[in-house]
């Protein structure tokens, strides 16, 4: 069987930023063929050399990418998207800007063709605190904030004060904090994208790292665990023999404060532990 | 050229100009007059029809809120605390213990073939037992081979049994919104949310949407409809994919089909820029029994599914502010798209947070838009109060008030969600009757079954299922309910010239009564029989049980 597919949701209220996301995403991929499922195609910015056939409610892109409108249900369009004849290597969805973004998430249990990925919220640093004291749309903002793996806080140049928003965000969300306007972030954080070794674009000022580790001995869960809930790891992917489960294969998957940790079967003897980590800046001196 | 006159025990016309009448002339599908028999001589040549004559004939009833899926789920063993009726006339009692549910399932699994199909139930409404919930092991006991399940009253919450989870590969591991778990951490056999139902539909091969919208559901519908007098039903909330408008526009040229059907289209299933266009050119294929003109939006929630968006102080036992469906600002937006275009939208309003939401959202429209006679209508508007009907009649708006919710609900919310005061001014009849804002009230079936009469009868006495009266202020006349269902829901519909009441040149559509509606104690009068229906002059009698 292929490996299952990443399923990433992007939520956040109405214009904080999620199609701006999505059209970066879009426009540099890193190779990978992403489907990208949103409520309205107005919005997108689909460059029209890229655009490969455009049919009702879906838009094929030179590059690979499809781009659908979600319709009356997400459930089928997902299904739909799963049983069709294209492969991709990645699901991102554009949550409602009401929804619930982790709800959502949950479909990526729906099927063992799917794997959980994480749930980024953007944020509009603007007006969030704004929206969040608003009595109709308050506890559905910060309801936002707490579904997410990820927090992209955007607009920051807009911010009156970015310290009293920090605390703000820090007080009503677990997740790490990715700052950038025009959600200049980077999408190989918030996607998982591998680009060995080819440079995709230039970084952004507060450009990010990666780290693999392999070990030939059996690893400590607690410390192993430590390490990931570090704030400033964002991503880690791996397989992990552990000190209490030498004999089954663990297969770590990390995005912001969410770890799956699963079984991934018998452990062979050959194998060693490997472990990829992506963050803001070096912090494994530990390991 | 054929007229037609019947005489009846008394005609309640809903004509101001002559309320009452004896006979009513028929001609092409299309009333010719009423009034005396000697009064309707003068039109030429007719033939008298006395199989009306101890009958009371009022105008056909307008549901004017009610879903299509009340014939799917009618394919399938009905299994709710109330007594119901089906499409054919048959009444399936209530059930009133878990026990009692679970020995008519295992009952009715014996008369189906061993090939290990999927049991399917619906309309389970546990809300009156008392005890402990239904659980895996109970619908084990109907079958421990065969997938069953069963879906509540409310359509939201699914009951299944241990082959299900077994195939969905539900355990206690699986980390899903809605899968309920007990306090030691194992699934009970309760699903709550859409992805964990869905799990559950998906291993059991059950397409539930499919089977609830097919052209035979569109028919079950209709006969359920007719059955209680209804001669105009709207399908108030359909994506209208190709599939279910092949199967409206084939049951709705069938001379025999009786009733005329309104779907509204689902106005936040697509853009508004898609659906805009799909809506005009639906609107070509209209025909005298099939009408696409509505839209509808769905901004929160239900009251007792804990979902409905209130103002403050809330819910009553503290329960969290429910969820949008559309939320503040998008609701504008949309609103505003179909307004521009010309539409009626109606906008789903539960808690009177969304009622405000919406009616903001249409005085935001009307200010960069004006429009005449727009008509935008709330619909459930149940915890409206009497300064949003004030707003609603300003901005010529209309309610349609979920009456039935008194009776089925009305207990749960005076105890647990609304509380006293709030709960015996839900579904405030008697405040829009007084402040002159245009409503209906209605049924929503399949969440309650379809009955102008019962809707009627809940408006006029507000009585719950334990017998308390809810809101003696919010009581409204007999004679102001039959206008609610009849030209009342008929002009939340924009079909009130057409139809609605019984004046000449309008529809030949009436309801066939066996009782006066009027002159019955107004607590019988969800009791009054409905013999059947005439549509456009075609007559359909109701099978009698
Ligand atoms: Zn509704
Ligand atoms: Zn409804």
């Amino acid at each position: 069987m292929t490996a299952p597919i990443p399923f990433t949701v992007i939520g956040g209220f109405l214009g904080a930023g999620k199609t701006t996301l999505l059209n970066q995403l879009l426009a540099d991929t890193a190779g990978r063929r992403f489907a990208v499922l949103v409520n309205d195609f107005g919005a997108l910015d689909i460059d029209g050399k890229l655009i490969a056939k455009h049919g009702g409610d879906t838009i094929a892109l030179a590059n690979g990418c499809v781009c659908c409108t979600i319709g009356d249900s997400l459930v089928e369009t997902v299904l739909k998207l799963l049983d069709g004849p294209q492969r991709f290597d990645h699901i991102v969805v554009e949550a409602s800007g009401v929804a619930d973004p982790g709800r959502i998430a949950d479909l990526g249990v729906l099927d063992e063709r799917l794997v959980r990925d994480g749930v980024v919220v953007v944020v509009d640093a603007a007006n969030v605190r704004e929206r969040a004291a608003d009595r109709r749309v308050g506890d559905t903002v910060l309801r936002q904030l707490q579904a997410a793996d990820l927090i992209v806080l955007n607009k920051v140049d807009l911010a009156e004060d970015l310290a009293v928003l920090r605390c703000f965000l820090s007080t009503h969300a677990t997740a790490p904090v990715l700052e950038g306007s025009h959600c200049a972030v980077p999408s190989d954080l918030l996607f998982g994208l591998d680009r060995r070794g080819a440079s995709g674009k230039p970084s952004p000022a507060n450009s990010f790292r990666s780290w693999s580790y392999s070990w030939p001995e059996p690893v400590d869960r607690a410390a192993l665990l430590d390490v990931l809930q570090d704030a400033t790891v964002l991503r880690g992917k791996g397989i992990v023999r552990f000190r209490d489960s030498p004999d089954r294969r663990s297969v770590v998957h990390q995005v912001g404060k969410r770890v799956d940790i699963t079984d991934g079967g018998p452990w062979s003897d050959t194998d060693e532990s490997q472990l990829v980590l992506l963050g803001v800046r070096p912090v494994l001196g530990s390991l | 050229m054929s007229t037609i006159v019947y005489a009846a025990r008394r005609i309640v016309t809903m004509n101001p100009s002559q309320p009452f009448a004896t006979h009513v002339a028929v001609r092409d599908g299309r009333i010719l007059g009423a009034g005396s028999l000697d009064s309707l001589k003068g039109w030429g040549k007719f033939e008298t029809d006395e199989r009306f004559a101890d009958k009371v004939i009022l105008p056909g009833f307008v549901e004017g809120h009610s879903h299509a899926y009340e014939g799917g789920v009618w394919k399938f063993p009905y299994v709710g605390y109330f007594d119901r009726t089906s499409p054919e006339g048959k009444r399936s009692p209530g059930l009133k213990t878990l026990e009692e549910v679970v020995a008519a399932l295992a009952a009715y699994e014996k008369t189906l073939p061993r090939d290990g199909s999927t049991l399917f139930a619906w309309g389970f409404d546990p809300i009156y037992f008392t005890g402990r919930r239904m659980e895996l092991a109970d619908l084990d006991k109907v079958s421990t081979e065969r997938p069953v399940l069963v879906l509540h009253s409310n359509f939201h919450v699914l009951n299944a049994n241990t082959p299900v989870f077994a195939k969905a590969n539900i355990t206690r591991h699986t980390n899903v919104h809605g899968i309920v778990k007990d306090a030691r951490g194992e699934p009970t056999g309760e699903l709550q949310e859409n992805t964990a139902k869905f799990l559950a539909y998906r291993a059991t091969g059950f397409d539930l949407a499919g089977v609830l919208s097919d052209e035979e559901a569109t028919w079950r519908f209709a006969r359920v409809a007719q059955l209680a007098g209804v001669t105009t039903a709207t399908d108030l909330h359909n994506p209208l994919p190709d599939s279910t408008v092949e199967g409206y526009l084939k049951a709705s040229a069938s001379a025999d089909f009786p009733i005329r059907l309104l779907p509204a289209f689902a106005g936040a299933s697509v853009p508004t820029a898609q659906a805009i266009p799909r809506l005009k050119e639906l609107m070509r294929k209209n025909n005298d029994k099939l009408r696409f003109q509505l839209v509808k939006l769905v901004t929160d929630g239900s009251i007792q599914g804990l979902s409905a968006r209130m103002r403050w102080p809330g819910y009553y036992d503290g329960t969290p502010n429910g969820v949008w469906n559309v939320g503040p600002d998008e609701l504008d937006r949309m609103v505003l798209d179909y307004h521009r275009a010309g539409f009626q939208v109606h906008i789903h309003t539960n808690g009177d947070e969304a009622s405000e939401v919406a009616i903001e959202a249409v005085e935001k429209a009307l200010a960069t838009a004006p429009r005449w006679d727009h008509r935008h209508t709330l619909q459930h508007a149940q915890m409206a109060d009497a300064g949003q009907f004030r707003r609603l009649k300003a901005l010529g708006m209309c309610a349609n008030l979920f009456a039935n919710h008194l009776f089925y609900w009305g207990d749960i919310h005076y105890a647990k969600t609304l509380g006293p005061e709030r709960a015996e001014r839900m579904d405030a009849c008697g405040t829009a009757l007084s402040l002159g804002v245009p409503f209906a009230v209605h049924c929503d079936a399949p969440i309650t079954p379809i009955g102008p009469l019962f809707s009627a009868w809940c408006a006029v006495n507000r009585l719950t299922a334990s017998g308390r009266t809810l809101g003696e202020a919010e009581k409204i006349p007999v004679a102001d309910a039959l206008r609610a269902i009849t030209l009342g829901a008929a002009y939340t519909l924009k079909l009130d010239e057409e139809l609605g009441s019984i004046d000449v040149g309008k529809r030949a559509d009436f309801a066939i009564l066996d009782d006066d509606p009027l002159t019955v104690a107004p607590e019988k009068l969800k009791d009054v029989g409905v013999w059947g229906t005439v549509l456009g002059g075609k007559i359909f009698e109701a099978p009698r049980s």
